[in-house]
């Protein structure tokens, strides 16, 4: 049940796991980060209580990134959807600005 | 090469996180179930302490008195009124100013004294960090801030997908809940693991989560910054206490803090305070904040009421909070367990220990599991050192932490800090003794050098204080009864573990068939 990864995968496949691997832990940081700091810019509630769901949400949504950046089928894929969601995120936030 | 299921890559996944993250998680379980009973660890470790106990405003004008002697023109004072778990009121006085001049600028570090309740003066007590020690060392591992605190927040991380991948992984639930082979070598070793993950799988998922949202807004401030131009509101917005105004330079007579006490303990239905802030004290600008107490709630965030330190009008009421604050409040209440009464408490712990457990089965599955097919690749030997290092080693440590609060001269100079290095030469010298001898014996002989050095402690107790243990059945000291008889419990089960984890590897050893079934099992694996 609780498998390793299989030790006959050629060198290639420790590259492709990497870079999953950054892409989970980072990536997944920087695009939870940045959507949840989004959802609590956006959210049509008062500036406190839109701040703190956002931050309460952020955890399972990181973790679920990162589970999901190691499943998916192809490393390219992980690593383009999560790091496009966090630039997505990120610029969207640069152009709204701080709430007023 | 085939796409692994969804239960195979999480499985993969569940095993590495764990992996990684799980000497330090084993870490932080087990110090953090131990600050459950964090005050008491501290009045164990003051013997001598006996005050009396003393009504909030009483402690509270006390303290002031104490304040006013020694640190009239201080920044800020922070007190901790005691309550029905402590003794002591716990004050701590910062130099400086209250509202940085350069939001880098380093401040002069605050100053912490114990004092009694009633006659507000420093306690006569041992110097010691009591458990306020493992209490900081859960989350701050004795790293330099902020290192360690990032640190335990990326081991609850990998924590939390470790639980999400592990029930994902597991598909028989119900039936682990009541399997438990003894005696079969690996297979123990994964229904160990599988016990105590599913029988207190709620209370892991919540403790690791809640934990996370103890200290969320230093790992996720990221939606404060998208909504505040100046962070320091939402502090203020979300606690509810009135910013922090600079220093006048005026001098006005601080106004007395009993009344306050009593407005406060009116205004929250007979609750009182557990904590008062002042700023600027003997200023025109002088502001008292008097916090509710969280321990008769589920929410650890009661509201604030601030004061003026001048005439004592109120300035600022918390506003009552809405759903997400109140949902933040009950969810840090839930993880610190303040409103837990002595039963409740004790079911906390063994939760906590239950975590433990499931960490620690879960590392031995991981190396055991390796081992069994093919054993000599130093990979594998790190793991298991570094197992023995931390499951057996660990709990010597700790108890060398409370064995040298009694064994230290009550007067040496610096105690405190030598009774903390204490655990770690104890903990870290165990650990690389270890790796001397072989590794089923040095699990058997750490967990037995553990477990003697808690059954000790009740020994040293009775010999180095008056409230030992037959003392204290008789005179109803119910805390250090307790203590002692916990001390005791620990102990039978770290010789139980040093009996199974010995014979448990001579079994092993013995069945050239089960190392062919082992590595044929993980050929087959991944």
């Amino acid at each position: 049940m609780h498998d390793e990864h299989d030790r006959t995968r050629p060198p290639r496949g420790s590259m492709a796991l990497a870079g999953r691997g950054v892409t989970a832990a980072i990536g997944g940081y920087a695009a939870a980060a940045a959507g949840c700091a989004l959802a609590a810019r956006i959210l049509p509630l008062p500036r406190v209580e839109a701040t703190l769901w956002a931050m309460l949400a952020s955890f399972p949504v990181y973790a679920a990134l990162a589970l999901w950046a190691f499943h998916t089928r192809s490393p390219g894929r992980a690593m383009a959807l999560v790091w496009g969601l966090a630039a997505a995120c990120t610029a969207a936030l640069f152009l709204l600005g701080v709430r007023p | 090469m085939r796409t692994p299921s969804f239960r195979q890559s999480m499985a993969r996944i569940h095993g590495w996180m764990g992996l990684i993250a799980g000497w330090i998680l084993f870490a932080m379980f087990l110090t953090g179930t131990a600050s459950y009973f964090r005050p008491e660890i501290t009045r164990w470790m003051q013997p001598e302490v006996r005050a009396t106990p003393a009504t909030p405003p009483v402690a509270a004008g006390s303290a002031f008195a104490y304040l006013q002697r020694t640190a009239p023109q201080a920044a800020r004072w922070t007190l901790y009124l005691p309550d029905q778990r402590t003794i002591a009121t716990r004050v701590f006085v910062r130099d400086g100013d209250v509202v940085k001049a350069k939001p880098r600028a380093k401040r002069p570090p605050r100053r912490e004294v114990r004092l009694d309740p009633v006659q507000g003066t420093p306690l006569h007590a041992r110097d010691t960090r009591g458990g306020e020690h493992f209490y900081r060392f859960h989350f701050q591992l004795q790293l330099p801030h902020p290192w360690g605190r990032w640190l335990a927040g990326a081991c609850a991380m990998c924590m939390l997908g470790a639980i999400l991948s592990g029930v994902i992984t597991h598909k028989r639930i119900f039936v682990d809940f009541f399997t438990l082979r003894w005696g079969k070598g690996q297979r123990s070793w994964l229904d160990a693991h599988n016990v105590s993950a599913v029988v207190a799988l709620p209370f892991h998922a919540m403790i690791t989560y809640t934990g996370l949202v103890t200290l969320m807004v230093m790992y996720m401030p990221w939606p404060i910054v998208a909504n505040y131009a100046k962070p320091a509101l939402f502090a203020s917005e979300a606690v509810g206490a009135a910013p922090e105004a600079p220093r006048s330079g005026t001098p006005a007579p601080l106004t007395p803090v009993a009344p306050l006490v009593a407005t406060a303990t009116r205004a929250w239905d007979g609750s009182p305070p557990a904590q008062i802030v002042v700023t600027n004290p003997n200023d025109a600008n002088a502001r008292i904040t008097l916090f509710r107490t969280a321990t008769d709630r589920l929410s650890a965030r009661g509201g604030a009421i601030t004061f003026s330190g001048v005439d004592g009008h109120t300035i600022a009421s918390s506003p009552p909070p809405g759903p997400a604050a109140r949902t933040a409040a009950v969810l840090l209440g839930l993880h610190l367990g303040w409103f837990a009464d002595t039963g409740l408490r004790w079911i906390y712990f063994l939760l906590g220990a239950s975590g433990a457990a499931m960490v620690g089965t879960g590392l031995v599955l991981w190396s055991r599991k390796r081992v069994e097919a093919r054993s000599g690749v130093w990979g594998q030997r790190l793991v298991e050192r570094l197992n023995v290092a931390v499951i057996a080693c660990l709990p010597a440590g700790m108890a060398a932490y409370l064995l040298a609060n009694r064994l230290l001269p009550a007067d040496l100079p610096g105690r405190a800090d030598l009774e903390v290095a204490a655990m770690f030469y104890t903990w870290f010298g165990l650990a690389l003794l270890g790796c001397l001898r072989p590794a089923w014996r040095a699990w058997r002989e750490s967990f037995a050098i553990a477990g003697t050095a808690w059954a000790a402690m009740p020994v040293v107790n009775a010999l180095t204080t008056d409230r030992g243990l037959p003392h204290a059945l008789a005179a109803g000291d119910r805390l250090f009864a307790s203590f002692d008889l916990a001390c005791l419990a620990l102990a039978a089960l770290l010789f139980f573990a040093a009996r199974k984890t010995g014979k448990a590897r001579r079994t092993v050893s013995a069945s050239p068939t089960r190392r062919a079934e082992a590595q044929n099992a993980l050929a087959h694996a991944g």
